[in-house]
């Protein structure tokens, strides 16, 4: 089972990637009235945080697309690059830095 | 409450930090004998033993960070857009995002430290356990210096 974890890590940074750009979080939470809501919700009173929204659709994605990697032959699995379980949240922390240029560039 | 959590996290990340520091040096630049010295004995670290150790100091640093993180965003990060910190703010937003993938990465971390040594993997767990100690460390400072702008119980 544990051959599914290298993907887990590959496609959670991927996954992440796409949350944080689409704001795909299933809850929000609002700090200053310390409530959480179901769906993304627009902020209350104080700012809405959708980073723990993020985290769980990022941990189950990775986790889902990682238990149907056990279902391809190890075989297979083993011709695949090792490199991309760090080349790809490298790539995706690049993207990052790309996404919030505009806080160091003012 | 916070200012209490906040130095956990802090001592948290510092053990983290000392554990990750050690297991990458050794990692690219194990030590064939131990001489005694102290670049030695940094070298020579039995790196598989800190990787559960790195894993649970990863999790509770990061379990407390985010409970603190909602202070963050209610009372700490209003200041730094009232003064126009936009680099320290972009700094902390990064923050949160390296965090989470840096928690992403921890099953592939422990996959490549916990199977049998081979020697096409060793170059894969060194640049994974790079990547995490990299990412703690960044975080480290910009968590820091995000703190030292606001001020301690300001």
């Amino acid at each position: 089972m544990s051959r599914a974890f290298p993907v887990f890590s590959v496609t959670f940074a991927l996954i992440y990637l796409a949350c944080v750009q689409y704001n795909l979080a299933p809850f929000t939470y609002h700090p200053e009235l310390m409530q959480w809501g179901l769906g993304v919700q627009p902020p209350r009173q104080g700012p809405a945080m959708y980073w723990f929204g993020w985290l769980t659709t990022a941990t189950l994605g990775a986790a889902a697309l990682g238990a149907l990697s056990l279902l391809v032959p190890v075989t297979l699995t083993r011709r695949v690059w090792a490199g991309f379980v760090w080349l790809v949240p490298v790539l995706v922390i690049a993207a990052f830095v790309y996404i919030l240029r505009g806080y160091f560039l003012r | 409450m916070f200012s209490f959590l906040l130095i956990l996290h802090g001592l948290a990340a510092v053990a983290l930090l000392g554990a990750l520091t050690h297991q990458t040096i050794s990692v690219w630049w194990p030590a064939r004998t131990r001489t005694g010295s102290f670049v030695s004995s940094l070298r020579s670290v039995p790196s598989m033993t800190y990787t559960n150790a790195v894993i649970v100091l990863f999790l509770v640093t990061a379990v407390i960070g985010s409970v603190i993180y909602t202070e963050y965003r209610v009372a700490i990060r209003v200041t730094l857009q009232d003064y126009r910190l936009y680099i320290p703010e972009g700094a902390f937003e990064l923050k949160e995002h390296v965090a989470a993938i840096a928690f992403g990465l921890l099953p592939a971390y422990w996959y490549y430290w916990k199977a049998p040594p081979a020697k096409e993997r060793a170059f894969t767990r060194a640049m994974v356990t790079t990547l995490i100690a990299l990412i703690v460390w960044y975080n480290f400072l910009v968590g820091h210096v995000v703190n030292d702008i606001r001020g301690f119980g300001s």
